[in-house]
């Protein structure tokens, strides 16, 4: 029998004390598990919905929203040298602009409908034309319905175009007989279509699409803008950055960042992921100082035996290896059971933890991503801007008690890692004092 | 052979330095069963442990077969002990979750015998000293005293060590089971020429002895 084996065998031969000590590990290290399997899920949570978030902060003019908004136009001059700034690494420029029926020969496409009726009788939803040095993306956005204008049919046009060129919406081009190549009336221009694009909605293929200078040219707003979009390198920079930005812009703009709102969002999920640190930690110490505290009371009621086992020939390396294997059987047996028990209540701990941290409050009304709607001007203009427009309601609260728990390798395999800290926190006391055990000891206390 | 020269053990105390053994010297012969009787406190435990190396000895020498033990260093001492020596205790200090067999198959393991040599060897040293086939696999506590001691004596012999170390080995018997312990001890030193060191207050058992050795604070004088 080596010393493994007997180490082993020795972890059964007080029932009373093994059940008890296997029970009090079990219950550490189920705590332990939950924390982390719940800790997992809030992590997974947070990276999801910072993931969702994006890292852009969006320009408007002052008191630029829609149809409640009005403002005056940003200018390109004080907006262009914010992509410069520190962490942007991307900015993207609109001017939009509505098109009343003596603008363009073109017809809007939607229906006005009992919606487009409440805004006054007679109302027909007018055709929206947006400028931008982004095209592909400035559609994308909840108040556009849009996504990524994807080309269904002929080209779109490049980012510094100063061509009477122009892209349209599916649903536009389909309800002016418009295909690539067509021509059409704006601003007295003719403009040339060059490609048909879908976005994913009715709203939003009822837009033009041009590039931005033509657009500033024609509508006699050279220099202007109505919104802009700065893309941030990371997320940590965003806070920092749209500070920078309205500090540069003064009072002229609104600067937002959605990640803001996703802050104060995400703030119970922090906290539930700091609670559940600290559990984990305060959990695995408990769990290491009652093992501690039995291998000590264990090696202390042995220490003749130890004594014995030196006397006969043992070194004291195979006596270290017996309470090693004593220590880490007592380990295993509670990190068996405690996982069982720690995998069946992470769902329920994670969804009390979360809920006692008031993430399941509602989100409150809506974030707003970028301008949205052009204030001002007569009527309904459709949503302006590049990725703008884009409105988020009911915020995230609502889904942040819906978090998934799943045990997976990594855990698993932190777990075990864990329980392994445990035994050798455990067996280090034993070990230090199988040392001072001197083997004349066991004839001295005869 | 054992050859002790000029040993010295002194412990220190809050009390102040004890000696409890002062230039000690003696030599034994193969085959010989040397008593060394006292009274309690006189030093006789601490010399068995400075025999076993149990204790290391300010100063001094011991030597088994010419092999000097008193300046080896802890692996040494421990490979010494596993190999060299057999401790017998007064209380038996068998490993209660561990049957008689399992126990004297310890020193073979610290020895380094593989596991059917040391179930062999185990078994035959157990049948030596009269433990029957049917008690070997019993745990000490469904022994008697004698039968504890002669497991106790089968784990001191199993390796064959030219030195036995007996510690009061008939202390907790009675007096025909003591006798036959003894007894025991004799043949095993009679038989393997090894050395036996009995240590014992009880002058009966001394005197069942080749040599009887007293010692008396820490000194060692020769019984005619």
């Amino acid at each position: 029998m080596g010393s493994i084996k007997r180490g082993v065998r020795n972890t059964f031969r007080n029932t009373i004390r093994t059940v008890g000590v296997v029970t009090i590990l079990a219950v550490a290290i189920a705590l332990s598990i939950s924390m982390l399997i719940a800790r997992d899920a809030v992590s997974a949570k947070i990276a999801s919905v910072r993931a969702t978030t994006g890292t852009t902060i969006t320009v408007s003019p002052k008191g630029f929203f829609g149809f409640q908004g009005g403002g005056t136009p940003l200018s390109a001059s004080k907006v262009t040298p914010l992509l410069a700034l520190p962490h942007v690494t991307a900015l993207q420029e609109t001017l939009s602009q509505r098109l009343s029926s003596s603008d363009t020969s073109l017809t809007a496409s939607a229906p006005s409908g009992q919606l487009g009726q409440q805004f006054g009788g007679g109302f027909t939803p007018p055709v929206r034309v947006v400028g931008t040095n982004s095209p592909g993306t400035a559609l994308v956005g909840g108040a556009f319905g849009g996504s990524t204008e994807e080309i269904v049919k002929g080209t779109s046009f490049s980012a510094t175009s100063d061509a009477d060129v122009a892209i349209l919406g599916t649903d536009l081009a389909s309800a002016n007989n418009l295909v690539v190549g067509s021509t059409f009336t704006a601003w007295s221009t003719k403009i040339t279509v060059t490609g048909i694009y879908s976005a994913g909605s009715s709203f939003a293929n009822n837009n033009v699409v041009m590039p931005l200078a033509p657009v500033q040219r024609l509508s006699n707003q050279a220099g202007q803008l109505t919104g802009a979009t700065l893309t941030v390198d990371t997320l940590s920079h965003v806070a920092a950055t749209t500070t920078l930005v309205s500090k540069k812009l003064g009072s002229a703009a609104d600067v937002t960042s959605t990640s803001q709102a996703t802050q104060s969002t995400l703030s119970p999920l922090n906290s539930v992921q700091t609670i559940s640190t600290y559990t984990l930690v305060g959990a695995v110490v408990g769990a290491g100082i009652i093992l501690l505290l039995s291998m000590l009371m264990i090696v202390r009621e042995r220490r003749r035996e130890i004594g014995v086992l030196k006397a006969i020939g043992a070194s004291t390396g195979s006596i270290i290896r017996q309470f090693i294997a004593e220590s880490t059987t007592f380990t295993v047996l509670g990190s068996v059971i405690g996982a069982g028990v720690g995998i069946l209540i992470s769902s329920p701990i994670a969804s009390a933890l979360v809920s006692a941290s008031g993430g399941s409050s509602p989100g409150g009304g809506f974030v707003r991503r970028d301008g949205g709607f052009t204030g001002g001007g007569n009527g309904f203009t459709p949503p302006s801007g590049t990725p703008t427009g884009s409105f988020r309601f009911g915020g995230f609260g609502r889904t942040l008690t819906q978090l998934h728990t799943s045990v997976g390798w990594g855990t698993l395999s932190v777990a075990f890692a864990i329980a392994i800290l445990v035994a050798v926190i455990g067996a280090s006391v034993a070990v230090a004092s199988v040392v001072r055990v001197r083997p004349a000891e066991v004839l001295r206390s005869e | 052979m054992l050859t002790v020269t000029s040993l010295n053990k002194t412990f220190k105390s809050p009390a102040g330095d004890v000696t409890a053994v002062r230039d000690v010297s003696f030599s034994t012969k193969p085959g010989e069963m040397v008593a060394i009787v006292g009274a309690s406190g006189s030093g006789k435990s601490t010399l068995l442990s400075l025999l076993g190396l149990l204790e290391s000895p300010d100063n001094g020498s011991i030597k088994v077969d010419d092999m000097e033990l008193a300046g080896l260093d802890a692996k040494g001492r421990t490979a010494y002990r596993a190999r060299k020596v057999g401790f017998v205790f007064q209380q038996f200090n068998l490993i209660p979750n561990l049957s008689a067999l399992e126990n004297v198959m310890l020193p073979l393991e610290f020895a380094g015998w593989s596991v059917s040599e040391r179930k062999t060897r185990a078994r035959e040293v157990l049948n030596t000293v009269g433990l029957g086939e049917d008690k070997v696999l019993r745990r000490p506590a469904k022994l008697s005293g004698g039968e504890q001691q002669r497991v106790a004596i089968a784990r001191a012999l199993v390796t064959n060590p030219e030195l036995i170390l007996a510690d009061e080995p008939t202390g907790n018997l009675d007096r025909k089971t003591g006798e036959r312990i003894i007894a025991l001890l004799r043949e095993a030193a009679g038989q393997e020429k090894r050395t036996v060191v009995v240590v014992t207050h009880d002058e009966k058992i001394a005197k069942e002895a080749d040599r009887r050795l007293e010692i008396e604070d820490g000194v060692l004088r020769e019984i005619a």
